[in-house]
């Protein structure tokens, strides 16, 4: 990740009315079947398994995706599979409105980018975000490009420390710079 | 200005002032974990650390699928006893305890003004007895295992005052229900969740546990109930006396103030798949079902198989239910030993399962087939949690569970003449 910024291919998560999804659950994201597995590998093939219209996510995503999904992504059980599979699947960046907060703890000490970003509900419901779209995302300055559609908006960006922690590689990564400071 | 508690504790043990939003390093008293720790055993090792650094406070408790139910379970167990072993961690409970929410508190590893972590999202269960109690991942408690430290936001606080009083066959269960049905599934996100008022103060120990740990379910990050009496009783009979009470100030600043009286409140049931799709159960009499749950850390202690063995005495279960009852501990399965309650349920025709998750989470004792519903008092209705991701979960009190499996129909308890 390059001075913070992603590129990627859209994954819009909608329904079948094509309304984002919302309180997408723990469960599923990754369902309570696998909790068993503790190599990460292997989770990427259930991730959204359980999520009505998504099944085949897992398949069809590319490393370097990006997700859009509705608020309270990630609601739930404290399960960290439920962030490994999508790192297991090279997932870039998670955007939503509003995280579950320790989905959001995981996924910051995971180094997954995970996006707090309102303006997604609006942009999704007039087609200004769609799946297949190219984004680029910077979480240095909290600025968002559809490159396909030429559309521009805005996110709060990390704090210093969540920043610092995805850009190490993760929570085990940062502390080892920590230490050697 | 005064503090919220969580800003109170969290200033006092990282030595400075803070207020809602600031970030501090703090070192926690109690480090939970239970099934998961096979993962977190493996995410420290990555670490190339030998040793805990601190594992007197290392709390494993084994609940999630005991006994194993399969070869893969069973692995994880002997690698977690293995490395209890290997790093002498005293605080272990194997599958012959019970639920870890309810493990770790009737030993009272969670007192007062003490910092509980905890690789579980109900962890916030502990806010019952004034502690500061947070779920993080298993990354989070690999790290915190290496380093004895961690990071946290110090979350704003939302009040939630209860007023008035519970009408009979009403429970902490529909107040929580009723809170989270009207606020929502992500209010809390990120903030802490004090309970307080008459109502609150009312509530026996094991009742203040059901509100603290369905917080979870609003998103709310702990909880937190001022410790009175009540728990200072608890931990006297325990032995322990340790600890000092943090407390909110008079003055403290609130995110929002959130009043609810409690003199009218009906028996609320959630209905699927999200906790916040709460109805009173006037809504959804009539609905039948196939299988019943009363247990869990929410609603398997003494006080839920007491209302549940009333309403059951001397009935039947209707033959198209199965019911299934798990106590939430062995402790509490003996209380319930004693007073005869087993006998009931046993009589009545139910299932009386060994402590521990139970179907909760969908790993067995118990899992769901496609087309299948269950009233359980568990926390969480999420699709597919109970098994099949077309099953269908509805939550409510152990007095409506009861009382709807009587009659194989959703009931309201209100409705049962003793």
């Amino acid at each position: 990740m390059k001075e913070g910024l992603i590129q990627g291919r859209l994954w819009v998560l909608t329904n079948d009315q094509g309304r984002l999804i919302e309180d997408i659950d723990t469960d599923q994201i990754y369902h309570n079947a696998y909790l068993h597995i503790t190599d990460r590998r292997l989770m990427g093939q259930y991730a959204l398994g359980n999520l009505a219209g998504w099944e085949d996510f897992a398949r069809r995503a590319k490393p370097g995706d990006i997700i859009i999904a509705g608020r309270n992504f990630g609601a739930g059980s404290s399960r960290q599979q439920a962030v490994d599979c999508f790192l297991a699947l090279g997932i870039a960046a998670i955007v939503a409105p509003s995280f579950g907060a320790i989905y959001f703890r995981n996924a910051v000490n995971s180094a997954l980018p995970v996006i707090r970003c309102p303006a997604v509900e609006n942009l999704v419901a007039n087609g200004q975000l769609a799946t297949g779209d190219e984004v680029r995302l910077s979480l240095l300055s909290g600025e968002g490009e559809n490159l396909t559609q030429g559309i521009k908006f805005n996110f709060p960006p990390f704090s210093g420390v969540q920043l610092a922690i995805i850009q190490a590689g993760g929570l085990f990564a940062y502390a080892h710079q920590l230490e050697k400071r | 200005m005064g503090q919220t508690f969580s800003e109170k504790i969290l200033g006092k043990r990282a030595g400075q002032k803070v207020k809602a939003g600031d970030i501090v390093v703090v070192s926690p008293d109690r480090i939970l974990s239970h099934d998961n720790t096979a993962a977190i055993i493996n995410e420290f090792r990555k670490l190339g650390i030998s040793q805990v650094r601190d594992p007197e406070k290392l709390v494993i408790v084994l609940d999630h699928v005991v006994p194993a139910s399969s070869e893969k379970y069973a692995q994880n167990h002997k690698i977690i006893r293995e490395f209890v072993r290997e790093q002498r961690v005293r605080n272990f409970f194997d599958i012959n305890h019970g639920i870890c929410h309810q493990v770790l508190s009737e030993h009272g590893l969670a007192a007062p003004g003490t910092i509980v972590i905890g690789a579980d999202s109900h962890t916030t269960t502990y806010g019952a007895f004034g502690a500061f109690s947070v779920g993080v991942g298993r990354s989070e408690v690999a790290s915190v295992w290496a380093t004895d430290e961690l990071w946290l936001r110090v979350p704003e606080t939302i009040k939630i005052n209860l007023e008035g009083q519970l009408p009979p066959w009403v429970y902490a269960k529909d107040i929580i229900l009723k809170i989270i049905g009207d606020q929502g599934a992500d209010k809390a996100n990120y903030q802490a969740v004090e309970f307080s008022g008459p109502g609150a103060k009312a509530l026996s120990l094991a009742s203040r546990m059901v509100l603290c740990n369905m917080a979870a379910e609003m998103g709310a990050k702990n909880a937190y109930f001022h410790p009175d009496k009540k728990v200072f009783d608890f931990f006297q009979e325990l032995g322990i006396s340790d600890y000092e009470v943090v407390t909110s100030d008079e003055d403290a600043q609130y995110s929002e103030v959130i009043n609810l009286n409690l003199d009218k409140l009906e028996p609320q049931v959630a209905c699927p798949h999200t906790v916040d799709n709460v109805r009173p159960v006037s809504e959804v009499e009539g609905l039948p079902f196939h299988q019943a749950l009363i247990g869990t850390c929410t609603n398997g202690r003494l006080e839920d198989l007491e209302v549940a063995a009333q309403i059951l005495r001397g009935k039947k279960v209707h033959p198209q239910v199965r019911v299934l009852i798990i106590p939430a501990s062995q402790k509490e399965l003996l209380k319930a030993l004693e007073k005869g309650l087993i006998k009931i349920f046993n009589e009545s025709g139910c299932v009386v399962i060994n402590p521990g998750c139970g179907p909760c989470l969908g790993a067995h004792q118990g899992v769901l087939a496609p087309g299948e519903v269950a009233l359980s008092t568990a926390n969480r209705n999420f699709r597919g949690r109970m098994g099949s991701r077309d099953s269908f979960i509805y939550l409510a009190s152990p007095a409506t569970v009861a009382a709807s499996a009587i009659e194989g129909r959703i009931k309201d308890p209100r409705k049962c003449l003793l």
